[in-house]
């Protein structure tokens, strides 16, 4: 996390343009443009600057955005919950297609359900969003009419920037799925299993999937991360309000704390979502249960 | 697992309002700088100032001021305006506008701790005294013609004027309902809006980035207004939709060519010259735009009340050729792909932006000069530009007011961070002549003096200004009664009203 | 036919084509029919007919020599993105994965960091500092990517270290990067190479990315990516100048994930984290 904060702390700082200058136009007086950058507190010299953010981070207070004029705490709590929302349905919409497609497909070789999970993970790597996303507009909100075009209004909106969104993590999950799947069902232990009579579905369920499981639950978690910033361009696309595309406006405006909030806020969820996976792998995985 | 993260999206779901009014949506392409009249530089916030606030005087067709808190004014002296307010404006919450909020609102822009990005337009101010309720009389340090202009400030109520955050009450034909930011903004009629609250009911404006989306939207019905910078065939497809309305009407924004004249080659006018001579803006217009534009005779539109004719240099490439040569730049191999010379040309990364940069690099080609492209993102190329890092730059200048603008444009002392003279042009008679214009008051004298200035720019083209652009709105043709105006104001929606249908 | 055969057929399927891809994007100048970057304003995005056989694209430029042109850039960018962060990546990975203790803490911590901050942003704020050029591209997209192969590699290099014929090796003598060079590595081999492909597909992807967002390679050179992002405007009026760029990229990630997929099959490699039992 500190090095997250330090990173666009510095970056920042790189990137020309200044926030001042930006915010007030032109045709302000240099008096006006000296006094705002004090009460902002830019004026020192970069390294009393850090030290002054890190402490007021320390202790919670992530500063005033300098476009909106609140807190940016204020702001991110607006926009967070949207983009929580997008990123949690668009794992549903990975997890849901993926873990399903890729069983079937382990469990049926060279079957139309394998084709199916090659075709799905070929899509959800070489179709970029903002291709995608207009693409399952025209087709679901123009020419079938059923679902929004843009927006958060309703629990439908949220299903088109889902679908595009999760796609390319479904992709690289069932994929994965099927692998593990695959190498499990060949472990000796499960011929044992099979020698002893047990049903094939319980061998599947119980045994296969309880070893497939914990890498891919690992991998989803990595891959969050990319949900977080492939939100940026889906959010874009069909308007909705997250932190991802706050994030970008704050860049453009050169909103310091509101970008360093932002990424903050990014890199702590970020790592929610890692402790959340590692904690499953945990609960999942057999093999480090019984060892313990 | 998943049945949790199921029910939390229903729970997500059911805390939103999800019916959306049943009245005119619109849509911007991003989100106002602020709604706030003190703070919003940008043209989203002028937009939604058109509809919340009202000002003392509004800019009409001619970029003239027209009344409208104010019903009318006049200058007993140069140093002094007076003001005759209106009884029947009233606030969002029904309070009366009075002498008194116009006052505390100019000395709340004054007020150098509220950081205002306004209060250099009024910095001629000395003092503001309000009589009576109905009067309200400004006193100028030094004679200023182009004060009028920032009568355009809207007004908020005496005893919101001085917060610091945003103060959202305005007098204007629409109120504020609910503000959900970055996503949408819920608009009702203001009761208290003299000749009674607007028809169209309720207005909501939602922010949808994506240009792509924006049309979609328009297809499906889910939008109402969208005024815009559309494709050309892009608006010949939406033309066919039945129930749009396609509105094309002559702008007055102004699309230019800066030079930089710090670089050598640039200082000399057949170069100059030669590059206006080599640019096919006719062919610009009808090719990259569609026809959706006005090719550019200088800075101000003919619409404008100061438009003076001028000429610039019709496409001709041999002309351009000879130029060049007579300026000391030979073509190294005749029609060969050796250039003249490089120039440096910097553009934003938008698509748009891009083409015309792609085009314009074809048309210099053909007379020898090559053209380095470089775009940049907005905020990165906006610092380069002040900075005076550039050689050849597209911007363009949205809704000119005043002619005043010529001074912050050419006049020698106003480089940026002091002005727009981002070129560092200088010329002594420019000076003298943006300087004496904007200190006299008689409005035949003024019209005469930009007229020399507007025939001095077009023989010197300290910028090359390409084209006037059209304003575009597409609306449902539910949408009656309402008429675009060339600057891009919304207030013709003060007077509109929405038929009722699907 | 077993996984081994099974997965060659795919391997070398999927390797005809890159490298046909690859040819195509070498000869453009000699097989292009026209010059990509020839303006033609009066046929602004006409459909595709007998003399050019994809359309023409938003400024009369035919899109099939474009399309050829772009072919360059777009291998460029992913080999060159592949090559600087597996080297980069590899190096630091392994020397973490031998040396372990505080240098091998330091990189886990190293590679969080860059994993956690959210990449687009990286590459955003870089293109604005360093301004839209193909060499900033790569550079971008190679910060983003050596923390996967890093990840690997240690992985890779800290399970083999402990392997019996490491101890001897060392026993007799050998120096570590030998030991790391010419035993460990050809070891790990497969699975940088399998995730090098995935890698190489991505990167294609996020330079189109990095198009639609305006911070590509700057104009007027042709690449996929920018062609896709600067002809979605008129997916509605004419969709053929998205349409043929977005094709081209999708045989292009095929082609990848069928030699990943197939490299693989054929050298049994183990998905996941690079755990090995």
């Amino acid at each position: 996390m500190l090095g997250a904060a330090t990173i666009v702390f510095a970056l920042l700082r790189a990137v020309p343009g200044d926030p001042v200058e930006i915010m007030l136009g032109e045709s302000a007086s240099p008096a006006d443009v000296a006094a705002l950058r004090r009460d902002l507190g830019l004026d020192g010299p970069p390294a009393a600057q850090y030290l002054a953010f890190l402490t007021r981070v320390a202790r919670g207070d992530l500063g005033v955005s300098i476009t909106y004029r609140a807190p940016v705490a204020t702001v991110i709590a607006s926009r967070y919950g949207a983009t929580l929302e997008l990123a949690g349905a668009a794992a549903l919409v990975a997890v849901g297609f993926a873990l399903p497609l890729g069983l079937l497909a382990a469990s049926r070789p060279r079957s139309l359900a394998d084709r199916l999970a090659r075709l799905v993970s070929l899509l959800g790597a070489c179709l970029p969003s903002f291709w995608l996303g207009p693409l399952l507009i025209l087709v679901f909100s123009i020419e079938l009419g059923w679902l929004p075009v843009s927006g958060r209004a309703g629990l439908d909106s949220v299903v088109l920037p889902a679908l595009t969104l999760g796609l390319g993590m479904a992709g690289i999950l069932v994929r994965l799925t099927r692998t593990t799947m695959l190498a499990a069902l060949r472990e000796d232990w499960i011929r044992t299993a099979r020698a002893k009579g047990t049903p094939e579905w319980r061998v599947f369920a119980l045994h296969a999937l309880r070893n497939a499981l914990p890498p891919v639950v690992t991998v989803a978690g990595l891959q969050a991360g990319g949900l977080l910033a492939g939100a940026i361009i889906t959010e874009t696309i069909f308007a909705w309000p997250g932190l991802g595309r706050l994030v970008v406006q704050a860049i453009d405006a050169r909103d310091y704390p509101l970008v360093q909030g932002c990424v903050l806020a990014i890199a702590f969820t970020y790592l929610l979502m890692n402790t959340a996976a590692d904690l499953l792998h945990r609960v999942l995985d057999p093999r480090l249960r019984d060892a313990s | 697992m998943r049945l949790a993260m199921l029910s939390l999206m229903l729970v997500f779901a059911c805390s939103r309002a999800t019916t959306p009014p049943a009245g005119l949506v619109m849509a911007l392409a991003s989100e106002p700088q602020s709604l706030d009249p003190r703070f919003g530089t940008d043209a989203n916030s002028a937009r939604l100032a058109d509809l919340l606030h009202a000002a003392l005087t509004r800019s009409d067709a001619t970029a003239n001021r027209a009344p409208e808190i104010a019903s009318a004014w006049r200058m007993p002296d140069p140093h002094t305006v007076v003001f005759t307010l209106r009884a029947d404006f009233h606030f969002a919450d029904g309070a009366p506008v009075t002498a008194a909020d116009v006052k505390a609102t100019y000395d709340a822009v004054r007020d150098p701790a509220l950081a205002s990005p306004k209060r250099a337009s009024l910095a001629m101010v000395s003092g503001i005294e309000t009589p009576d309720a109905a009067t309200v009389v400004v006193r100028l340090s030094a004679p200023y013609a182009p004060f009028l202009d920032a009568t355009g400030l809207g007004i908020l109520p005496a005893g919101l004027a001085r917060r610091p955050d945003e103060v959202v009450t305005g007098a204007g034909p629409f109120r504020l309902v609910r503000a959900v930011r970055g996503e949408r903004l819920d608009l009702e009629p203001n009761p208290g809006y003299p000749s009674g609250p607007a028809r169209l009911g309720p207005l909501a404006i939602r922010i949808v980035p994506d240009e792509v989306v924006r049309v979609l939207e328009l297809r499906r019905g889910t939008l109402g207004f969208v005024q815009d910078a559309f494709e050309p065939e892009v608006l010949d497809w939406l033309r066919r939709r039945r129930e749009l309305a396609v509105r094309q009407g002559p702008g007055t924004s102004v699309h230019y060519l800066a030079f930089n004249f710090r670089d050598r080659r640039l200082t000399d006018r057949r170069v100059r010259r030669a590059i206006a001579l080599a640019i096919d803006r006719d062919q610009l217009v009808a090719s990259v735009l569609g026809g959706a534009a006005r090719p550019a005779t200088g800075l101000l539109a003919p619409d404008h009340w100061a438009y003076g004719r001028g000429r610039v240099p019709a496409h001709d490439v041999r002309r351009a050729e000879r130029l060049l040569d007579r300026a000391g730049y030979p073509d190294p191999d005749g029609d060969g792909p050796a250039p003249r010379f490089r120039l440096v040309y910097k553009t934003s990364s938008q698509p748009a932006r891009r083409r015309l940069a792609e085009a314009i690099q074809a048309q210099l080609a053909d007379v020898g000069i090559a053209l380095d492209v470089r775009t940049y993102e907005w905020g990165t190329l906006y610092a380069q530009i002040r900075a005076g890092n550039f050689e050849l730059c597209s911007l363009a200048w949205v809704g000119i007011g005043d002619p005043d603008l010529y001074f912050f444009a050419f006049h020698s002392t106003m480089r940026p961070p002091a002005g727009y003279n981002r070129g560092g042009y200088a010329s002594p008679l420019m000076d003298r002549l943006t300087a004496e214009a904007r200190v006299t008051t008689d409005l035949a004298s003024r019209r005469a003096l930009y007229a020399r200035i507007q025939r001095v720019a077009a023989r010197e083209l300290p910028v090359l200004p390409l084209w006037w652009e059209d304003r575009v709105v597409v609306h449902t043709r539910r949408l009656e009664g309402f008429e675009p105006s060339a600057d891009g104001s919304l207030h013709g929606l003060a007077q509109a009203s929405l038929a009722p249908g699907t | 036919m077993p996984r081994s055969a099974r997965g060659r057929l795919s391997a070398r399927t999927g390797a005809l084509v890159l490298l046909a891809l690859c040819l195509v994007g070498f000869v453009a100048p000699l097989v292009a029919p026209a010059d990509p970057l020839t303006t033609a304003l009066h046929d602004r995005l006409r459909p595709p007919d007998a003399s050019h056989l994809l359309g023409h694209d938003a400024l009369g430029r035919d899109v099939l020599s474009r399309l050829l042109y772009g072919a360059r850039v777009s291998f460029i960018v992913g080999v060159a993105t592949l090559a600087i962060s597996l080297v980069v990546g590899v190096t630091l990975g392994a020397a973490a994965g031998w040396a372990g203790g505080w240098l091998d803490e330091a990189l886990v911590r190293l590679i969080d960091v860059f994993l956690a901050f959210p990449g687009l942003l990286l590459a955003i704020a870089l293109a604005a500092v360093l301004g839209p050029s193909l060499a900033n591209v790569v550079l971008a997209l190679s910060l983003l990517g050596w923390p996967g192969y890093a990840r690997l590699a240690r992985a890779e290099v800290a399970s083999l270290r402990r392997q019996e014929f490491v101890h001897a090796a060392s026993a007799l003598g050998a120096r570590p990067l030998r030991i790391v060079v010419t035993h460990i590595l050809p070891l790990a081999l497969p699975t940088l190479l399998v995730q090098a492909t995935f890698g190489m597909a991505g990167a294609i992807v996020a330079e189109a990315s990095l198009s639609f967002l305006g911070l590509g390679v700057a104009p007027p050179t042709p690449s996929w990516g920018s062609m896709i992002a600067e002809g979605r405007t008129f997916l509605l009026v004419a969709p053929h100048v998205t349409l043929f760029p977005g094709l081209a990229l999708a045989a292009t990630v095929l082609a990848l994930q069928l030699l990943g997929d197939g490299l693989r099959d054929a050298l049994d490699v183990r998905e996941g984290d690079g755990q090995r039992r």
